[in-house]
This record gives C-alpha cells, structure tokens and sequence, in this order.
C-alpha cells in the first residue's frame, strides 16, 4: 500500500511533514521485503539526521538492515513502543510503525522525494526488473 | 535480456574473525562505492563464539576467562541473528553482495542462503529443511546444520552463512546456539555417518549451489588471496 500526503524516498523510507515536524517511517514495501520484524534500534532525541544518511537499524529473520533518513534535522521524538512491539512496523508502517519525528533542517528537501504517484510506479519497476 | 552476472569467489582457508571482519567493512565500501563487482568469501575460522547486534549474552554460558581456557574467540558484530559458534570443518561463506542489483529484500535473500545449504545438503541425501516460523536456519529434524547471520548497509551484505561439515560439536554445549533452547546441533558429518567427506571439495560445493542459486554465470576465483589482482589487502 502506498499512501497519499507522503512523501517517499528510493530507499523505501516514508515521510509526512506535519507543521514544523516530519514524521518518517519505512514504508509497506520495505517491512514486506524484510519479513517479521524483531529489533529496532532508533537514535537518541536530539541526535542529528542527514538526508540519506543511516538513522536506525532493524534486525528481522536474522538480518540487520539500516534505515535512511529522508531528510536532515535533529530528531525530536522516537517510537518507544517499537522497543516492546516491534512487529509494529509490519502491520501498521505508516501508524503505529512511525519510526522518528524530526526537526527539518531544509524544508526544500521534500521536493528532491517522491509522491504517492511515483513511488508506486518505482516499487513496479524494481520488482519487475528481476 | 539477462546479462551474464559474475562474482568474484576468494577461498582463503582459516581466517581470524576479526580480520574477516575487517576484509568485510573494506568490501563492503568498495561494493557501496561500486569498485568492486559482487563478492563472495569462503573460509573457516578458528574457534570463535559470535554475539549479534542484540549482544543475547545471557545465551554465553561459560565465562570469558573460561573461553580463552577452552582456545576460543568471542566476537560483537553488527550482524542479526543470536550467538553462534564458528570453527574448524564448520564451512562460511561471507557473500557481499549489492541487494538491489539482484532485486532481493532481506526476507528473500535469507531464505536463499538457506536453500544454499539444503541444497548442498541434499548433494549427500541429507534431507535438510528451514526451520519453524522464527528459527531461521537450516535443520535436519530437531538437529541444526546451517546458520545465517546478515547485515545489510546501504543495500550491501555481509556477514553471512555457517553449515557444519564436521566441527567438534562439543563447542556448541557452552552456549544456547542461536538463542533456541531445546534443539541440538549436528553436522554434514554426524547425518551421513561413513561417508568420506573431503572439505575443500564441500566447500567448492557450497559456493557452487550458492552461485547457481543466486544467478550467477561467472565465476572468477581468487584462492589464498592470491590471484591476478594487482591490488593488495
């Protein structure tokens, strides 16, 4: 499921800025191509996030994956409850799943992402490519 | 139109883990910054326990002192996966691979190392299988035979894969292997009782499934790190 009001990053990372805050999670796609989650590692509340760059580490069937930040900022609140479920991040990506919410350093950065539109079209072409 | 994929193979014999770990991190850049093509390390180590990323320590059930008393290694990786015993006859491919290039999530390319090793198992006629929901790896009824432990950076792997061929599994009783309590561990050796097992032809086996498993033509070899390369490690 791809949703509208999101913004999405080909790395398969969510965002939906609400006023001066940006929330980011990772979307459908991505917990289905990682399987159950098991462990979520987040950064501190105030560490600071580059666009691109790595912000989390989620471990699922054996894997660690890390997750990349779709945009630059300081991180102003993460998910507690992913510490006690995460399998939260499998069955509710773009809700419950919320990974961090971050102070956006560069607003403009938003438009560099994909809409809902061709997010869909981009996941299409990956997996059709194999 | 499939091109022709090619991997670059390195059997290196026995290897510190920590110097695996290190000849990692360094392919691992190079195949971010896309210098290197798909690569894939087979080697063995000596005895080393290993913790993953959720340092499950509580799964270690002698001491650290004891450990260096029995000659082992214990290791913290970034990998996933609980903690595990590597050693002599055990087999480990280490596969850095660009994830995205193959069209594989975390999920798939898991359970493609496992088929790996069902594969290679069955060239013996053991009957290997994956584990229940949960108990990733690779078992023969209740007795595990192949583990995996992944990392995954920027869309590049690490870390990997361990099948038994025939290691003391005395080193397993001090740890609760892979975090599983009631579950033994066995061995290619333990399964096919009188058969001759010759490791390198094994290991030649392993990779061999792993790159007809994993859609790769061709095969470039590099044995004990030496090869045509001009580059050094």
């Amino acid at each position: 499921a791809v949703l509208d009001g999101l913004k999405y990053a080909k790395s398969h990372e969510w965002v939906k800025h609400e006023g001066s805050v940006a929330l980011v999670g990772i979307t459908d796609h991505a917990q289905d191509h990682l399987g159950e989650v098991v462990f979520v590692e987040l950064p501190e509340v105030g560490a600071a996030v580059s666009q691109g760059g790595s912000f989390a580490n989620i471990e699922s069937v054996k894997a660690t994956s890390d997750v990349n930040s779709p945009v630059s900022g300081e991180v102003v609140e993460v998910n507690d409850k992913l510490g006690e479920a995460p399998g939260l991040v499998n069955t509710s990506p773009y809700e419950d799943g919320w990974m961090i919410k971050v102070k956006p350093s560069n607003p403009s950065e938003l438009e560099s992402l994909m809409g809902p539109k061709d997010y869909t079209k981009f996941c299409e072409e990956e997996d059709a490519a194999h | 139109m499939r091109l022709s994929r090619s991997l670059h193979v390195w059997k290196m014999g026995t290897v510190n883990y920590l110097e695996a770990l290190k000849l990692q991190e360094k392919l691992l850049s190079e195949r971010k910054a896309q210098k290197i093509g798909d690569t894939l390390l087979c080697l063995q180590h000596p005895p080393t326990y290993t913790l993953g990323k959720r340092r499950t320590e509580h799964n270690l059930l002698i001491s650290e002192s004891e450990l260096r008393n029995i000659g082992a290694q214990l290791h913290y990786t970034e990998r996933g996966g609980d903690i595990t015993y590597h050693g002599p006859g055990q087999a480990v491919l280490y596969p850095i691979l660009s994830l995205r290039e193959i069209g594989l999530g975390a999920r798939k390319y898991v359970e493609q190392l496992e088929l790996t090793m069902i594969e290679l198992a069955s060239l013996y006629g053991v009957k290997a299988s994956v584990g229940e929901k949960g108990e990733t790896g690779v078992w023969v009824g209740d007795g595990k035979i192949g583990a995996i432990g992944v990392r995954i950076s920027g869309g590049i792997t690490s870390h990997g894969l361990a099948f038994n061929i025939d290691p003391d599994l005395n080193y397993f009783k001090h740890i609760v292997p892979c975090g599983i309590a009631d579950k033994r561990v066995t061995s290619l050796r333990k399964e096919t009782g009188t058969v001759l097992l010759t490791e390198d032809v094994v290991h030649d086996q392993l990779i061999s499934c792993f790159a007809r498993l994993f859609g790769f033509s061709d095969l470039i070899w590099r044995e004990n790190g030496l090869c045509s390369e001009t580059k050094d490690l």
